[in-house]
C-alpha cells in the first residue's frame, strides 16, 4: 500500500516535472518550438476545419430530411441514384400508370396513404407575370400524407377535383409569391393562372419547404393527376408514393412487389421491372459522399500529422543531444531509465498537444470564416476538438518515442562525460 | 566490527577501446568507514574517475567486488542501481551541473522527486538543505543569478538533501577561484564534523593534503593510502623526481 502510494506520488511528481521541463524548453526556444509544431498546427487545423464543415452540412441535411415523408416508398420504373449501367434497362421498362395506381389503392393493406406523382416542367403565367421551369405535379389529396407539407392558405386538392378532373391548382410558395407579389395570401384564391397555356383556378397555396439536396421544393404547382393526364397530355411514367406506419416498410415492400408483378405481368423467372425507392437512399448516398470527404480530410490530416511528427522527432533528437549531460546528472541523482523515457515522452506530447490546441483554434476559426462567407454551415462539436487534441498528442507520443528511448538508453557515465 | 561503509576488493574495470584492452582500474582494494573524509588523488588517466563512477554506482566493475553499506553492488539491475544512487550517494560535480531553467529550490528537490516524496516534504527538506549550506536567502534564484561558489553550494545542498551515506565530490573546486574553493572545502570540513562521509576526487595534492586520509591512484592501481598530508607529499615528491 505504502509502496503503491509512493510510486503514485513519484509518477505524479515526475509527470509534473516533465510538463514543467517541456514548458520551460518551449519558452526557452520559442522560434524553434513554433517551427516544430507548425506541421501539427496545419494538420490539425485542416482536419478540424473540414470536420466542422462536414458536421455543419450534416446538421442542416438532417433538418431537411425531417421535412420529407420518412415512411414512404416511391414506386417508379426508375431506380433512384443508380449508376448509368442500368439506364437502358430502366428506360425500356413499361411506364407506371393509373392501372398500377388503382391496384395499389385497392389492394395494398399495409399502406396508410397512396398518392400518384406525375410530373413535368412547364411555364406558369398570370397576366404579365410568369415563372419558368415550374415542376407541375399531378397528384391526389393523399399527397400531403405521403410527401409531407402543409397548406398556407385555401385548401389542398380534393377527391372531387380528381374524380372530375377539375382544373384546380395549389401553388408552391415560390410560385405563389412570384405570381401574386403584394397580394395577401387569401387574395390568390379563386384567381386564374395558365399552366402551359391551360387555365387553372387557384384553390390553395403551400407553406414554404426550403431546399432539399439543392432542389427547390417551392417552385412547383400541384394539380389533380387526372387533369394533368387529360389537359397537359403527359405520357411520362408516374411515380406512386405509398406511405405506411413506422416499422412496416418491409411488409409494404413485399406487398407492393406482389401487386406490381401481377398487374405488370412479370413472369416468375424475370426480375422486377419496377423499383421501390426510399428517401433513406438519399441519406445513404449522402453518407457515402460525406464519408468520402471524411476520408480525404483524414488522409490529408494524417499526412500533415506525419510530417509534423517527423518535425517533432527531429527536434526531440536535437533536444536529447543537447541535454545529454543533463540526462547524465538526472541519472546520477537517481532517475531510472523509464523516468527519463517518461520525461521526454511528456515533453514531445506537450509540444504536440500545444500545436494541436493552436491548430484546433485556427481550424474552428477557418470553419467559422467559411460559414460566414459561404452558404456552407459549420458546426463545432466537442468530439472534433477532442479528436484534434488527442490525435496530436498521440503523434507526439509516437514520434517522441524514438528520441525518448535514445535518451533513456544513454549510459550515465558517458552522458556525464559528454561535451 | 560492522561492515565498513565501502569495501572494495580487487576492483577492476577494463574497457575495450579500438580493439585494445584498457585497464582503467586494475585490482584496487580499500575500505572506507562511516564518517571518514577521504581524498582520492591521482593525475588524469590514473583511474580516479573510473573509481569514482564505480563508487557512485554509475558503473559496475569488470572484476572484483564492491560492497556499499553492506549491499553487494555487483549484478544489480539498472533500476536498482538508480535507486541505490538516489539513496546512498550525493554527487557534487566540478561544473556544478545544475538545471539551468530551474530555481535553486527546484534543483535541490530533484533527488527527492526521484525518490517519490510528496511535494510538501520535498519542499521542506530542500529548504533545510539550502539553509545548511548558507543559501536560505537565495532559494528562488536561478543558477545564472548565482555566483560560482553559490552554485556549488546549491549542488552540495542537492547532494545532501536525500541524506545519503556518502557525499561524492568530483573536483568540486576545479571551476572556482582559490578563495571560493577554500570556502567550499571548509564547508566539506564542517559537514564531515557533523558526521557526513565525504569522498573527494581530485588531482590536486594541495587539496588531498588537507584531508585526514587520501588514497593515491596511479595507472589504475593504489600506490598509497594513508594520512592526507603524507600521501600528498608522496605525490609531489614523485612529481618532483619526474
Amino acid at each position: 500500500m505504502r509502496a503503491l502510494r509512493q510510486s503514485l506520488v513519484r509518477a505524479t511528481a515526475e509527470a509534473a516535472e516533465g510538463v514543467r521541463i517541456a514548458v520551460s524548453a518551449l519558452v526557452g526556444a520559442r522560434l524553434r518550438s513554433f517551427l516544430t509544431t507548425l506541421g501539427i498546427v496545419i494538420g490539425v487545423m485542416t482536419v478540424i476545419a473540414i470536420v466542422a464543415i462536414i458536421q455543419g452540412l450534416n446538421r442542416s441535411f438532417e433538418g431537411q430530411m425531417a421535412n420529407l415523408g420518412a415512411h414512404t416508398l416511391y414506386v417508379s420504373k426508375w431506380k433512384w441514384f443508380t449508376g448509368s449501367d442500368d439506364w437502358w434497362e430502366m428506360r425500356n421498362r413499361k411506364n407506371m400508370g393509373t392501372r398500377e395506381l388503382r391496384a395499389i389503392e385497392e389492394e395494398a393493406l399495409v399502406a396508410t396513404a397512396v398518392a400518384p406523382m406525375a410530373g413535368q416542367r412547364a411555364l406558369v403565367t398570370r397576366a404579365d407575370r410568369e415563372v419558368e421551369n415550374v415542376q407541375v405535379i399531378g397528384t391526389s389529396p393523399r399527397y400531403l400524407d405521403t410527401n409531407g407539407g402543409t397548406i398556407a392558405s385555401g385548401r389542398f386538392l380534393s377527391d372531387p377535383d380528381v374524380e372530375l378532373s377539375r382544373n384546380a391548382v395549389v401553388l408552391g410558395a415560390d410560385v405563389a409569391q412570384r405570381l401574386f407579389e403584394g397580394v395577401p395570401p387569401d387574395g390568390t384564391l379563386g384567381r386564374r393562372i395558365l399552366v402551359r397555356g391551360v387555365p387553372f383556378t387557384v384553390v390553395g397555396t403551400m407553406s414554404r419547404r426550403g431546399r432539399m439536396l439543392g432542389m427547390d421544393m417551392d417552385v412547383n404547382v400541384l394539380v389533380p393527376y387526372t387533369t394533368l393526364l387529360r389537359d397537359l397530355g403527359s405520357r411520362r411514367s408516374m411515380t406512386i408514393a405509398v406511405a405506411t406506419e413506422p416499422g412496416k416498410m418491409e411488409a409494404l415492400e413485399d406487398e407492393l412487389t406482389g401487386i406490381l408483378r401481377r398487374v405488370r405481368r412479370v413472369p416468375p423467372e424475370k426480375k422486377d421491372d419496377f423499383s421501390l425507392n426510399r428517401q433513406d437512399q438519399v441519406l445513404r448516398m449522402y453518407e457515402q459522399l460525406t464519408g468520402a470527404l471524411y476520408g480525404v480530410a483524414i488522409g490529408v490530416g494524417l499526412i500533415t500529422l506525419v510530417v509534423g511528427g517527423i518535425g517533432i522527432m527531429n527536434i526531440m533528437l536535437v533536444s536529447v543531444t543537447e541535454r545529454t549531460r543533463e540526462i547524465g546528472v538526472r541519472r546520477a541523482l537517481g532517475a531510472r531509465r523509464r523516468t527519463i523515457l517518461f520525461q521526454f515522452l511528456v515533453e514531445s506530447s506537450v509540444v504536440a498537444a500545444l500545436g494541436g490546441a493552436v491548430g484546433t483554434a485556427l481550424g474552428l476559426g477557418v470553419a467559422q470564416l467559411v460559414a460566414l462567407t459561404t452558404p456552407l454551415a459549420a458546426a463545432v462539436t466537442p468530439s472534433a476538438v477532442l479528436l484534434g487534441l488527442g490525435f496530436s498528442a498521440a503523434v507526439g507520443l509516437l514520434f517522441g518515442s524514438w528520441p525518448a528511448w535514445r535518451a533513456a538508453r544513454l549510459d550515465p557515465v558517458e552522458a556525464l562525460r559528454y561535451e | 566490527m560492522a561492515d565498513p561503509l565501502i569495501l572494495a576488493q580487487d576492483l577492476s574495470r577494463h574497457y575495450v577501446v579500438g580493439g585494445e584492452l584498457v585497464r582503467a582500474l586494475d585490482g584496487v582494494s580499500f575500505a572506507i568507514g562511516r564518517g571518514e573524509f577521504v581524498a582520492i588523488v591521482g593525475q588524469s588517466g590514473s583511474g580516479k574517475s573510473t573509481l569514482m563512477n564505480l563508487i557512485g554506482c554509475l558503473d559496475t566493475p569488470t572484476a572484483g567486488s564492491y560492497r556499499l553499506n553492506g549491499a553487494d553492488v555487483q549484478g544489480l539491475a539498472d533500476d536498482a542501481l538508480a535507486d541505490l544512487r538516489n539513496r546512498e550517494i550525493g554527487f557534487v560535480f566540478q561544473t556544478f551541473q545544475l538545471l539551468p531553467r530551474a530555481s535553486a529550490l527546484a534543483n535541490v528537490e530533484l533527488p527527492l522527486v526521484y525518490r517519490g516524496l510528496p511535494r510538501r516534504e520535498r519542499r521542506a527538506r530542500a529548504e533545510g538543505a539550502l539553509a545548511a549550506v548558507g543559501l536560505a536567502n537565495r532559494m528562488h534564484h536561478k543558477p545564472n543569478e548565482l555566483s560560482g561558489g553559490q552554485r556549488q553550494r546549491v549542488a552540495i545542498a542537492r547532494a545532501l538533501v536525500g541524506e545519503p551515506s556518502i557525499l561524492l565530490a568530483d573536483e568540486p573546486t576545479g571551476n572556482l577561484d582559490t578563495s571560493t574553493g577554500e570556502e567550499i572545502i571548509r564547508l566539506f570540513d564542517e559537514l564531515n564534523r557533523r558526521g557526513h562521509t565525504i569522498i573527494l576526487v581530485t588531482h590536486e595534492p594541495r587539496l588531498a593534503a588537507r584531508c585526514p586520509r587520501a588514497i593515491r591512484l596511479s595507472d589504475g592501481q593504489v600506490v598509497g593510502d594513508g594520512p592526507g598530508a603524507e600521501i600528498a607529499a608522496l605525490g609531489s615528491a614523485r612529481t618532483a623526481r619526474a
